[in-house]
C-alpha cells in the first residue's frame, strides 16, 4: 500500500507544474514551433531575455500546426489561455479576439511610436479587427511559383503574367518531356486551399469575397465555379494522383530537378538551398484573364503575437517586454538566419542572414500590393474545409465544380 | 463467455501430441497452402525489414532510393531521434502506463474483493456496472469526457491520460481478478482469521499474493493499451512535454519539412518495448492477449 | 466487519467507471439535443435538429459505407482466414516452421498504429511506394492512387487494419486450437478423415466460442475505427474515407460542431448497441443446437 501511494503521490507531482519562485514573474508563452530548427531559435533567444531580465521567467510550451489551431482556440476561451502566444492573421486571429481575452496593442504602440514604426507597414492590417490592433507581426510570407530557371531558358520560356501564358508554360514543359510540369502534394489539404484562395482572390469580386468569407455571403457568385475549373484544368498539369503525395514529397520532385515548378510558399526557400544544383526564381501566381480581383496581391499572410489580458498587470508588463524582444532587430535577425523565417522587422534582413533567393523573396512579398490571407485562415473552418475537401474531389473528378459549391454553399448557410 | 480453463492454457509446441501419427505427406492443397503462409510472412516481414532498413538512411537516400540498401549505416538518425523528443515520450509513455497499471490494479482488485468476498446489497448492480462498462468503448463517450477532464482541470496534464485509461479498463479487469479470486477456498481465510487478520489484510496478506498470475496478465494486458493509445492521448494532451510515443511521433512529421530518416528510426525505437517483452515473457503475454478477447 | 466494509472497497472503481464512464455515456444523449461551441458556455438548444442534420447529411453515409466495408472485409479475413490460417500452422507438416511463422505473423499486433499507418504511408506512396513499385514491376501501367483516390483510400486502410490485426486473431485461434483434445484429432485419423473433413467436423466446431468471440470484438471493432483511418488518411481525400469515428473527431475538434458531433456518437451507440443485442441472441439460440 504504501509503494502505491508513494507512487501516485510522485505521479501527482509530476504532473501538477508548480513554479514556486515568489519574486519572479513567469509568462507562460505558447507557440507552434516544436520541431528543429525553430525550437533551439526560440529556447535560445528565451535564455537571452530571461539573462537580461531576472526578474522574468518564461515558460513555454509548444504543439505542431494543426494541433495548435485546435489547441489555441479552446486555451483562449478559457482563463487558462497562454500569456503570450502565436497567432495566424484574418478570421483565425478574429476567432481568437472574439473570446475577448485578447489585449489590444493600440496604447501601448501610441505609448511607444518607434516599436510601431520598426516593423513593415504592410504587415499590421492582418492583425486589425473592428479598427483595433490585436497582434504584433511576427513573420512574413507569400506562396509563389518556383520554376527552374535552367529549364525555362533551355526551352526559351519566359515568365508568365497570364494564366493562358502559364498554360501555355506547361504545355510546352510536356512538350519538352516534362510530363507533369507542376509538382502538387495535396495529401494535407492546406495544400489545395493555398491554390483556391489564390485563385478565388484573382477572380471573384474583392468585396464579394469579403462578404463571403466572413460568412454574411452565401457564396452564389459564378466567379468560384470558374475559379475551380482553373484549378481543375491546372490540375491536369500537376503531378499524377497529388491527393497521395505530400507537399514536401512535391517539393523534392522541384529539388531534385523532376519537375519544373512548384507552387511553394517562400519561407520554403531555406530548405531548397542545399540540395538544389539549378538556378531558380519564382513568379507570383499569374493575372486571371477578366478576373475582378488585384493580381497584384500576393497570397501569404504574416504571422504574429498576442497578449493576453486576463493576466495581472505584472505579468502583462512582461509580456509585452517579451514580445518586443522577440519582435526586435536583434530577434528578427536570428530568426531569418537561424530558422529561415522571414522577420518583418525592418533592418533585420540583410545579405548577412538571407541568400540571394531569400533576398529576391523579400522584394516579392514588399513589392506586392497587399497579402492576400490564407484561405484556411480567413474564412470559418466548415467553409475552409468545404473548399478543401471539395478541392481533392474536384481533381480526382468524383465532383464538379458544381458540387463542391453546393457543399461551401451549405457549410456556410450551416454556420450563419 | 466464460472460457476459464482456456484461458489458463498457453500455447504449447505445435502438434507435440499429435506428432505419432502419420500424414506427414504434402498434398497440392497443402503446397498451395504453404505457398500462401510463405507470402503472408513476406508481406509481414518485408515493410518490417524496410523500415530498419530506411531508419538508416540519409534523407536523399530515402527520397532518390527507397529500395536500396543504406550506402552508410547512418545510426545518427538514432540519436537524432532519442534526443529529438523521442526521449521525452518514451519516459512519458513508461510513466502514463506505469501509473495506469497500478491505479487500475489497485482499484479493480479493491473491487473484485468486496464482489468476490461479501453480499451486499447493490453487489448485483456493481456487477452490471461492470459488465456494462466493458461494452462501452472511449469513442462513444468521448465529447462529455473531453469536457469533464476540463471542468476538473486536468486536461493537459499526465491524469487526462492515466485516469481515463484506468477507468475504461476496470470493467475488463474487475472481471478476470473477481473470477480468480472466486476460486480461492474459503478455509484459507478462514484460518487467517484465526490469527485475528482485518479484512484488508486479508486482501493483501492473501488474496494478492495467491493472485499473482492474474494479475500479471492484467498488467500485460493494460500495458498494451496504455502504451498504444492514441484518441485520449491526442485530444487531452496538448503540450509536447506530456506525449507520449503514439501522439508524440506525429510531431515528428511536421507540415513542411520531416527528417524522414529521423522519423523511420523514431518509429523503431518506439515499436521495440513491446517487442521486447513479448519475446521475455511470451506465455504470460499470450495468455494475457487470450484473456483480453474472450472477456472483452 | 462494519457493514460499510464492501462499499468502501468498491468505492474507488466506481468513482472512476461513474464520473468517466457512465456519466459521459448519459450526457452525450444531453449534448446531441444542443448546438454549442467548444470555446463558449453557451449551449443553444435545438431539440432534434443535429439527428435530422444527420440524416439528411451524405458524409454519413459514406462514413457507414465505409464502417460496413471495414467490418464486412476484417470479419472475413480476420474471422475466417484468420482460422484457416491458424489451422494450417498447427498441421504437423508445418511444425517445424510454424513458431517462426507463429511470431511473425504476431509482430504487427506489437507495433502501434502510429507505427503502421506512418509505415503504410510509404508502401501506398504512388511515386516511391512498395506496392506501386512492385506492381509497376510486374508490368501494370496505372497501378491504383490508393489513399490518393476516393475510390481506394478506404480500402487502403482496411487492407492496413488486416496487416495490424490478423495476427493477433490468429494466435487466439491458435491457442484454442490446441486446447482442443488430440483425440478427438487422432480417432478422425484412424476413421480415414482427411484434412478438410478434420477441419470442418473437428476444429470448427470446436473453436465456435472463440469464433463468436472474435467476431464481436472485430464488428465492434470496425464500427468504431478511428485510429487507422485518421492517421493514414485523415479521412481524405474530400470525406471519402471518412468513418463515423472520424467524422465525430472532425465536427467536434475541426468544426467546433459539439453538438452535432454528439449525435455521431449516439447514432454509433446505437449501432453497437444493436448489433451486440443481435450477436447475442445469435449465439444463444446457437448454443441450443
Amino acid at each position: 500500500m504504501k509503494k502505491f501511494a508513494l507512487i501516485l503521490a510522485v505521479v501527482m507531482c509530476l504532473s501538477v507544474c508548480i513554479s514556486a519562485f515568489a519574486d519572479q514573474v513567469t509568462v507562460r508563452f505558447f507557440h507552434r514551433w516544436p520541431n528543429e530548427p525553430k525550437l533551439s531559435y526560440l529556447n535560445g533567444l528565451i535564455a537571452e531575455f530571461e539573462a537580461e531580465n531576472p526578474d522574468i521567467k518564461i515558460v513555454t510550451d509548444q504543439v505542431l500546426n494543426d494541433a495548435y489551431k485546435e489547441k489555441i482556440r479552446v486555451l483562449v476561451s478559457t482563463d487558462d489561455i497562454p500569456d503570450v502566444f502565436m497567432s495566424w492573421s484574418g478570421s483565425f486571429a478574429n476567432n481568437l479576439v472574439k473570446s475577448g481575452r485578447v489585449q489590444t496593442w493600440d496604447d501601448l504602440l501610441a505609448a511607444d511610436p518607434a516599436f510601431r514604426d520598426s516593423i513593415v507597414e504592410s504587415q499590421w492590417p492582418p492583425f486589425q479587427i473592428d479598427g483595433k490592433q490585436y497582434g504584433v507581426p511576427w513573420s512574413m510570407d507569400g506562396k509563389a511559383f518556383f520554376y527552374n530557371k535552367d529549364v525555362f531558358a533551355q526551352l526559351n520560356l519566359s515568365v508568365p503574367t497570364t494564366l493562358d501564358e502559364l498554360y501555355a508554360v506547361c504545355d510546352a514543359l510536356r512538350a519538352a518531356g516534362y510530363e507533369e510540369p507542376i509538382s502538387a502534394g495535396f495529401s494535407a489539404p492546406w495544400a489545395v486551399s493555398h491554390y483556391l484562395g489564390t485563385i478565388c482572390q484573382r477572380v471573384v469580386d474583392p468585396e464579394t469575397l469579403a462578404r463571403d468569407y466572413a460568412g454574411q455571403g452565401d457564396f452564389t457568385d459564378p466567379g468560384y465555379i470558374e475559379a475551380l475549373n482553373i484549378f481543375k484544368k491546372l490540375g491536369e498539369y500537376m503531378t499524377k494522383d497529388p491527393n497521395s503525395v505530400d507537399h514536401e514529397f512535391a517539393r523534392n520532385a522541384f529539388i531534385f530537378g523532376e519537375a519544373p515548378m512548384v507552387y511553394l510558399q517562400l519561407g520554403e526557400c531555406k530548405y531548397l538551398r542545399d540540395d538544389v544544383d539549378f538556378d531558380y526564381s519564382f513568379f507570383n501566381f499569374p493575372a486571371v484573364e477578366g478576373g475582378k480581383g488585384d493580381p497584384g496581391q500576393l497570397t501569404g499572410a504574416p504571422e504574429g503575437m498576442m497578449i493576453s489580458n486576463v493576466a495581472s498587470p505584472e505579468v502583462q508588463e512582461a509580456a509585452v517586454k517579451f514580445v518586443k524582444f522577440v519582435i526586435s532587430q536583434h530577434g528578427g535577425y536570428e530568426m531569418t538566419k537561424q530558422t529561415g523565417e522571414l522577420s518583418c522587422v525592418k533592418g533585420a534582413l540583410d545579405e548577412t542572414n538571407l541568400d540571394a533567393k531569400q533576398l529576391e523573396a523579400v522584394q516579392l512579398i514588399l513589392n506586392s500590393t497587399q497579402p492576400a490571407l490564407w484561405q484556411d485562415n480567413v474564412t470559418d473552418a466548415a467553409i475552409a474545409d468545404a473548399f478543401m475537401a471539395g478541392g481533392q474531389l474536384l481533381l480526382t473528378g468524383d465532383k464538379t465544380a458544381e458540387d463542391v459549391m453546393k457543399d461551401v454553399q451549405a457549410a456556410a448557410a450551416s454556420i450563419q | 463467455m466464460q472460457q476459464t480453463s482456456m484461458v489458463n492454457k498457453t500455447v504449447r509446441k505445435p502438434g507435440k501430441s499429435k506428432n505419432m501419427l502419420p500424414d506427414r505427406k504434402m498434398t497440392p492443397g497443402m503446397a498451395i497452402a504453404c505457398f500462401f503462409l510463405l507470402i503472408y510472412f513476406l508481406l509481414i516481414a518485408y515493410p518490417i525489414f524496410w523500415l530498419i532498413m530506411n531508419s538508416l538512411k540519409t534523407y536523399k537516400e530515402i527520397y532518390k532510393n527507397i529500395w536500396a540498401m543504406p550506402q552508410v549505416p547512418q545510426w545518427m538518425n538514432y540519436v537524432n531521434a532519442w534526443n529529438r523528443g523521442v526521449s521525452r515520450y518514451f519516459l512519458n509513455s513508461v510513466l502514463v502506463t506505469g501509473a495506469t497499471i497500478v491505479l487500475t490494479i489497485f482499484s479493480a482488485a479493491l473491487g473484485s474483493y468486496s464482489l468476490a468476498r461479501f453480499r451486499f446489497r447493490g453487489n448485483q448492480l456493481v456487477f452490471m456496472l461492470c459488465m456494462g462498462g466493458m461494452m462501452l468503448s472511449p469513442q462513444v463517450t468521448l465529447i462529455p469526457l473531453y469536457q469533464i477532464i476540463r471542468f476538473l482541470r486536468i486536461k493537459n496534464t499526465y491524469l487526462a491520460m492515466i485516469i481515463p485509461y484506468s477507468a475504461y479498463r476496470i470493467p475488463m479487469m474487475i472481471m478476470l481478478i473477481r473470477s480468480f479470486f472466486l476460486t480461492i477456498p474459503k478455509e484459507m481465510e478462514e484460518s487467517a482469521c484465526l490469527d485475528g487478520c482485518s479484512d484488508f489484510q486479508i486482501f493483501v496478506r492473501i488474496f494478492l499474493p495467491m493472485s499473482k498470475p492474474i494479475l500479471l496478465t492484467c498488467c500485460i494486458l493494460i500495458a498494451y493499451y496504455a502504451w498504444n493509445e492514441f484518441l485520449f492521448a491526442m485530444i487531452f494532451v496538448d503540450s509536447e512535454s506530456l506525449k507520449t510515443i503514439p501522439t508524440g511521433l506525429m510531431n515528428l512529421r511536421d507540415a513542411l519539412q520531416t527528417d524522414w530518416g529521423t522519423l523511420l528510426a523514431g518509429m523503431t525505437i518506439s515499436a521495440l518495448p513491446l517487442i521486447i517483452l513479448f519475446f521475455c515473457m511470451q506465455k504470460h503475454f499470450i495468455r494475457g492477449m487470450t484473456a483480453g478477447a474472450v472477456k472483452g | 466487519m462494519s457493514k460499510m466494509t464492501p462499499y468502501v472497497y468498491v468505492l474507488p472503481c466506481m468513482l472512476l467507471l461513474g464520473i468517466f464512464v457512465y456519466i459521459p455515456l448519459v450526457a452525450n444523449f444531453y449534448y446531441s439535443l444542443f448546438s454549442f461551441s467548444a470555446l463558449s458556455p453557451m449551449k443553444l438548444f435545438v431539440g432534434l435538429q443535429n439527428f435530422r442534420t444527420l440524416f439528411n447529411d451524405s458524409v454519413v453515409g459514406t462514413a457507414l459505407i465505409n464502417n460496413v466495408w471495414y467490418c464486412v472485409i476484417s470479419v472475413a479475413v480476420q474471422v475466417f482466414l484468420a482460422l484457416v490460417i491458424a489451422a494450417l500452422l498447427e498441421d504437423r507438416l508445418l511444425s517445424r516452421v510454424s513458431t517462426v511463422l507463429r511470431t511473425t505473423y504476431f509482430l504487427p499486433v506489437l507495433i502501434s498504429m502510429t507505427v503502421v499507418a506512418l509505415l503504410f504511408s510509404f508502401v501506398y506512396h504512388p511515386k516511391i511506394g512498395l506496392i506501386n513499385a512492385a506492381l509497376k514491376a510486374f508490368g501494370m501501367k496505372n497501378p491504383p492512387a490508393w489513399t490518393g483516390d476516393p475510390k481506394t483510400a478506404i480500402f487502403s486502410s482496411i487492407i492496413m487494419s488486416q496487416w495490424h490485426s490478423t495476427g493477433y486473431t490468429t494466435m487466439l485461434f491458435i491457442v484454442t486450437i490446441q486446447g482442443i483434445s488430440a483425440d478427438l484429432y487422432e480417432a478422425a485419423e484412424i476413421d480415414g478423415a482427411g484434412r478438410l473433413q478434420r477441419f470442418f467436423h473437428i476444429t470448427v466446431p470446436q473453436v465456435r466460442e472463440m469464433m463468436f468471440v472474435t467476431m464481436v470484438t472485430t464488428i465492434t471493432g470496425a464500427f468504431l475505427v478511428f485510429n487507422d483511418v485518421y492517421i493514414l488518411t485523415q479521412g481524405g481525400p474530400g470525406n471519402a474515407s471518412t468513418t463515423l469515428a472520424v467524422y465525430m473527431y472532425r465536427n467536434a475538434f475541426n468544426l467546433d460542431k459539439m453538438g452535432y458531433a454528439s449525435a455521431i456518437a449516439v447514432l454509433m451507440l446505437i449501432i453497437c448497441m444493436a448489433l451486440a443485442l443481435i450477436q447475442n441472441k445469435a449465439f444463444r439460440s446457437g448454443k441450443e443446437d
